[in-house]
């Protein structure tokens, strides 16, 4: 306070810097107090004018220019880092203990449903795996069966039995005579002239004029058989088997094999119209 | 004018270079610069009453802003931390708006 105008200026700026003993007393007597004074020497208006304009740079100006740069920089850094994540910069140890507090609860309970979710996931694919395999399974057995029954084509090694009747002196007798003797050998999967031969399959017809399963057949007979070549060709030239026989009748039979057949005649299905499977 | 020209410098340079704020001092920074706010209204009427001394505004300047983040301070030791601080922002929220009454009569005489 070096700078003592006049007593009253004095006065104010002790209310002025003082930590406000009076705020709201104060301002009321210096606007009065300044107008009677105001013409004769510098109005606050005119005051602020010449301190804005022109610029002068005094020391006085500077440190406030000084000051007021930090001000403005605390203002920017605050309201700035209060509209980053205003949530949380401004909260208070408790309410960021309590944030906090409900984080881990909240954490704790996703881990829990994840983990149960988890479990579901893995029960799940278990069971599907289950399911797949299952479904593997019985693909591969209504193979198996259907291979047996004649539904689909199959290969594998196997012979075939050339059977020309010349003189049409083959009977449907003969034919199915060497079918037993196939199956015997253990044959799995037989077609003639085309026709697969399943387990109701019948001949019928006189010398020249077979038919199997209804269906004619023509000399010669082609028998398409899968089965092991080792035991099935034997089977047909045992003395007084197949062969033999047929040759007798004047009729030749040519047993020829062959590492892989193919058998691709098949027939359809049929739903049994009495019996079920009975679950055992 | 340089004053102000220093305000504006600050503010933008605040926010260009977005300074990192210690944490330390980080809970004090906005009771100080309420504080430092509350320092240049008064500076502002003191230089309107033709009173004014950059000196007495320096220190006045420092001083509230240390007293005021020395209170928070305080306050948070005390576990009053929120109470008080609320209490120094009505303070000096009420000496602010004594000043820019004055500051109001000096400039448009109303």
């Amino acid at each position: 306070m070096s700078n003592g105008q006049n007593p009253n200026s004095e006065q104010n700026s002790g209310s002025e810097e003082q930590a406000g003993a009076l705020p709201a007393e104060a301002p009321a007597p210096v606007p009065s107090a300044s107008p009677p004074a105001g013409p004769a020497e510098v109005s606050g208006r005119q005051r602020l004018r010449a301190g804005l304009w022109p610029p002068r740079v005094s020391r006085a100006q500077l440190i406030v220019a000084l000051l007021l740069f930090v001000l403005g920089l605390g203002l920017a850094i605050q309201v700035r880092s209060n509209s980053d994540n205003s949530a949380l910069r401004g909260a208070r140890q408790e309410d960021l203990v309590r944030i906090l507090d409900e984080l881990d609860n909240r954490t704790q309970r996703l881990e829990d449903e994840k983990q149960r979710l988890d479990d579901q996931r893995t029960e799940l694919e278990n069971s599907s795996d289950q399911a797949e395999e299952a479904r593997k399974q019985t693909l591969e057995k209504e193979r198996q069966l259907g291979v047996l029954a004649g539904t689909v084509a199959a290969h594998g090694p196997g012979i075939t039995l050339t059977i020309s009747d010349p003189t049409g002196a083959v009977e449907a007798d003969m034919l199915l005579d060497t079918i037993q003797e196939l199956r015997a050998a253990g044959a799995e999967a037989i077609e003639v002239n085309g026709v697969r031969v399943v387990a109701n399959t019948y001949f019928s017809g006189d010398g020249g004029e077979l038919r199997v399963d209804g269906r004619k057949i023509e000399a010669p007979y082609e028998f398409k058989v899968i089965g092991k070549p080792q035991d099935l060709e034997p089977a047909l030239n045992i003395p007084g088997g197949v062969v033999q026989t047929l040759e007798k009748e004047q009729a030749t039979a040519e047993v020829a094999r062959v590492d892989d057949i193919v058998v691709d005649a098949v027939r359809p299905a049929k739903q049994p119209d009495h019996a079920r499977s009975s679950s055992r | 004018m340089i004053a102000v020209l220093g305000l504006v410098v600050g503010v933008v340079v605040g926010l260009l270079v977005r300074p990192e704020v210690p944490a330390v001092v980080e809970p004090y920074l906005p009771i100080a610069v309420v504080a430092a706010l509350d320092a240049v209204f008064g500076g502002l009427r003191a230089m309107l009453d033709g009173i004014f001394v950059d000196k007495v505004f320096v220190v006045s300047f420092l001083s509230n802003v240390v007293v005021a983040a020395l209170i928070v301070f305080l306050g948070d030791k005390l576990g009053v931390g929120a109470q008080l601080s609320t209490g120094v922002v009505v303070v000096l929220g009420i000496r602010i708006f004594s000043n820019a009454a004055a500051i109001r009569r000096h400039v448009f005489r109303a």
